[in-house]
């Protein structure tokens, strides 16, 4: 696959060529050089926005084992998230994650180019408002209403489980997801039980392996990466204890990148959750 | 005649009956330790009757090897520690300083990582063991060529940040993201979290290693006197050389491979037994191996009971007792010597 | 019984150390192994322990070549003296001592009677057992000669060989440990020193071995340090005299090479 990189020497050549360029001039209807730096602002990027409209993404986006849009992102231009790739481009939005490449983003606000940060929703109303931001920034409307009009067609689908299950989240390194956050809201629109809530989780999120087999969890999530490139982290969840709850039946693994971002596809999580507590009811 | 100079075989006996004492009762403690309460012994019942209930998998897939392996990576640092130096010569030979430990961890990383170990579950150690020999052999040859302490020491420094370095490199190398926030437990190590699996993947090729290296006790006694005179007592130092860097390697090696390398504990345990066993380097193995498991046994009962989460490191703990310990080592050193 | 090396060549790192050497040796002598600096005495010590393999030649223990006896019972019979062989470690001088038992052990087996009372009879001779829980770096050299020394006697081996037993001691330490060495010889071991003390050894050695470049010159009584032989090999002029009790001493004196005027300018001058 073929990736274009963002050349610093392009980067000086702009800087000094055409200072102005990015920002003063006089800005169309709706971004035509939108560059993302994070790999959910890729997602939402790609899906709502004209190709066209797209300058670069992250270097993540195209990679299937952790991205939902990397077929959308073949060919496309990529960047690290360093500045001078960043300025490079002239950019005339930049969508950027609330936590990610800080350093970068802060040099582009000094500078003022147009910016709009990401952050992280606790819930699906969160979902929408994200969804609905970064549709009208891109001058997209039409777009992001549609996509919410189907995430919710897609949530409303879901039979939830009868009884509510126990459940409990194993990321990769023992990570759950806290109550409260989005990941809370998915256990719950699936009509499960959130364990952690109960378990001694430390201030990362970690869970001991302990902690986590003894939590008598219904149905233990393991959000589980690809195989094939290994990671201690990873590995973790195919601890033999795991493997021993995973042979009676009482896990089910959700693949990584469905997890990672709080877009549309958390609707498709609800649903797998939904039907795999139905399953383990069902006997 | 016997009765005015007490036997050194039976205070060894002693010395190791203590020891191995106190290493069955840390091991029961770290199996008494976690982090989610459960009834140990009705576990221990289940186990034994084979029920497979959860505390019985905990206790067989959690507890036990996390004790376990704290005993056999404790006891093949402290053995190879007390081997190193009663073959070199050599009060501040320890696998961590010599550059042993990381170039085993360099050899499970490009194993683990690259994928091997998934379809091959014996290359991980296989290739920890390949790292440590590889480095065992490369200061096989500074020390063969006269190296002096210092030179001999700033080798192991040499390779110990060559094989950090080349680690950090294929970590972030890997496309796995977590990947690269793996180097702090190759560089450092940890018990946390390894299986049964782990402990039959290290124990027949640790086992081989301290057999080779226990049986060369007499021929480090004999070397007490140099190289010369051992050989005049009817030792043959090419075999005595190779059974030593074998043994360092496959113990060393297997360990790295499973709990990531864990400093200090084959420095500071030699030390703290040559005393107690009237400095007869021979005499110093078995003790030095228990007094290694005792070490990174109490250590990783400290990593839990101090209750930061995530966990410490268990070369943190290792590096707070044992970098002191080498400060005042080469002071000393610096006293005598040069 | 005898120890012999026949016609033994020796290469190390392409250089010939010993050519064509052949010595034959009897048990209940002291001999003195002489020669300047580099003349290959400690190849040839090491050579007739079985320590390094002749390139040509063999060297005989009680009609059997060295090198098809195994490592332990040749370790049984010849025992060996290394100079500065210092210990490691902080042992205890018993311990030390003990170290000579070791080709006698068996596997896994601890010291028995025979091996104590061998301890305690190499320490009563050299005089050491009053020391003998001492740590070894308490020690003074003489005191740590002597323990070395009864180390080597601890294996109880027909053979002493020693390298520069006396080099590291003050005169009263040599003569003590020459004394000690021929008592050794007078019991029935057959004892090689290698020595740098002339005087010393024509004194103390019943037989005197001369190696010069790597071959063997000389070998005989004392009396074959002629001065002819002093100034050939050594490079020196010695002065004679004879002790009150007739025993006939020499004294180094002179580079027999360069004129003898430079070491007398460099003494203060006596009028």
């Amino acid at each position: 696959m073929a990736r274009r990189r963002a050349c610093p020497a392009l980067a000086m050549a702009a800087w000094l060529g055409f200072p102005a360029a990015g920002w003063a001039a006089e800005a169309p209807a709706h971004p035509v050089r939108v560059v993302s730096m994070n790999l959910c602002a890729d997602e939402l990027v790609l899906r709502l926005a004209d190709r066209e409209q797209v300058a670069a993404v992250t270097a993540l986006a195209d990679d299937p084992r952790g991205s939902t849009v990397a077929r959308e992102a073949t060919g496309l231009t990529v960047t690290r998230g360093l500045s001078e790739e960043i300025v490079a481009l002239r950019p005339d939005l930049v969508v950027a994650g609330a936590f990610t490449t800080r350093t970068t983003v802060g040099l582009l606000k000094r500078i003022g180019f147009p910016l709009l940060e990401l952050g992280v929703p606790n819930d699906f109303d969160g979902v929408r408002a994200q969804i609905r931001t970064v549709a009208a920034a891109l001058g997209q409307d039409a777009r992001g209403a549609a996509m919410v009009a189907a995430f919710d067609a897609r949530l409303a689908e879901v039979v939830a489980a009868g009884k509510p299950l126990r459940a409990l989240v194993m990321r990769p390194n023992a990570f759950t997801v806290a109550p409260g956050s989005l990941g809370d809201a998915i256990l719950r629109a699936a009509g499960l039980v959130n364990v952690a809530a109960e378990l001694g989780r430390d201030r990362f999120g970690q869970v001991p392996l302990e902690a986590a087999a003894f939590a008598e969890a219904d149905l233990l999530i393991l959000d589980e990466g690809e195989p094939g490139h290994p990671s201690l982290a990873d590995a973790l969840l195919h601890h033999p204890v795991f493997d021993a709850l995973r042979r009676r039946g009482r896990t089910v693994s959700i693949p990584n990148r469905l997890w990672t971002c709080p877009g549309p596809q958390v609707a498709d999580v609800v649903a797998r959750l939904a039907a795999a507590a139905r399953g383990r009811n069902a006997p | 005649m016997n009765a005015r100079f007490p036997p050194r075989d039976r205070i060894e006996r002693r010395v190791v009956g203590i020891l191995g004492l106190l290493v069955l009762v840390l091991t029961l403690a770290s199996v008494a330790v976690g982090y989610a309460p459960f009834d140990i012994p009705a576990a221990a019942g289940d186990l034994l009757a084979g029920r497979a209930t959860l505390p019985a998998l905990v206790l067989w897939e959690l507890r036990l090897p996390r004790a376990l392996l704290g005993g056999l990576v404790g006891f093949s640092l402290g053995l190879t520690g007390a081997a190193m130096q009663g073959y070199l010569r050599n009060p501040l030979a320890d696998p961590g300083i010599l550059g042993l430990s990381s170039a085993a961890a360099l050899g499970a990383v490009l194993v683990f990582y690259g994928g091997f170990a998934a379809s091959f579950s014996l290359a991980l150690p296989l290739g920890g063991i390949a790292g440590a020999a590889l480095a065992a052999l490369a200061l096989n040859l500074v020390a063969a060529r006269g190296g002096t302490t210092l030179g001999l020491i700033l080798a192991g420094v040499a390779l110990s940040s060559l094989a950090g370095a080349l680690t950090a490199l294929a970590l972030n190398l890997s496309p796995n993201p977590y990947a690269a926030l793996e180097i702090v437990f190759w560089l450092m190590g940890s018990l946390a979290d390894r299986s049964m699996n782990h402990v039959w993947l290290c124990l027949p090729l640790m086992a081989a290693g301290w057999a080779l290296m226990l049986s060369t006790g007499r021929a480090l006694d004999a070397l007490t006197l140099g190289e010369d005179t051992a050989a005049s007592l009817g030792f043959h130092l090419v075999s005595v050389r190779l059974r030593l860097v074998t043994g360092a390697a496959l113990a060393v090696g297997s360990g790295v491979a499973v709990s990531g390398a864990i400093g200090f504990v084959g420095l500071v345990v030699p030390h703290l037994v040559r005393p107690l066993v009237g400095a007869r380097p021979g005499a110093g193995l078995w003790p030095s191996g228990l007094a290694g498991a005792a070490l990174v046994l109490a250590a990783d009962l400290g990593v839990r009971l101090l209750a930061t989460r995530p966990e410490l490191k268990l070369g943190v703990v290792t590096a707070l007792v044992g970098a002191p310990f080498l400060i005042v080592l080469l002071l000393r050193q610096r006293g005598r010597g040069a | 019984m005898s120890l012999a090396a026949e016609s033994v060549d020796i290469r190390l790192g392409g250089r010939a150390v010993l050519t064509d050497v052949t010595l034959a040796l009897e048990p209940g002598r002291f001999v003195g192994l002489v020669g300047p600096n580099g003349a290959g005495k400690t190849t040839l010590l090491r050579t007739l322990a079985g320590l390094v393999p002749p390139r040509r030649g063999r060297v005989i223990l009680d009609g059997t070549p060295l090198l098809d006896l195994s490592r332990d019972a040749r370790a049984k019979r010849i025992a060996v003296l290394f100079q500065g062989a210092g210990a490691g470690w902080p042992m205890r001088v018993r311990d030390l001592v003990a170290l000579g038992r070791l080709p006698h052990r068996r596997a896994f087996g601890g010291l028995d009677a025979s091996d104590h009372a061998a301890i305690a009879r190499a320490m009563a001779r050299t005089d050491t057992a009053h020391f003998a829980e001492r740590l070894e770096p308490t020690l003074s050299s003489g005191e740590r000669m002597r323990v070395l020394l009864a180390r080597a006697l601890a294996v109880e081996a027909a053979w002493l060989l020693a390298d520069e037993p006396i080099t590291a001691l003050d005169p009263a330490h040599q003569l003590d440990a020459m004394t000690l060495l021929r008592r050794v010889a007078l019991a029935g071991t057959g004892v090689v020193a290698i020595l740098h003390d002339l005087a010393l050894a024509a004194r103390f050695c019943d037989r005197i071995v001369v190696l010069g470049a790597g071959r063997l010159v000389d070998d005989g009584d004392p009396d074959i340090l002629t001065d002819r032989r002093l100034a050939e090999t050594f490079g020196i002029t010695v002065r004679r005299g004879v002790a009150p009790d007739g025993t006939p001493y020499i004294l180094p004196w002179h580079r027999s090479d360069p004129p003898p005027e430079d070491i007398d300018a460099a003494l203060p001058q006596r009028s």
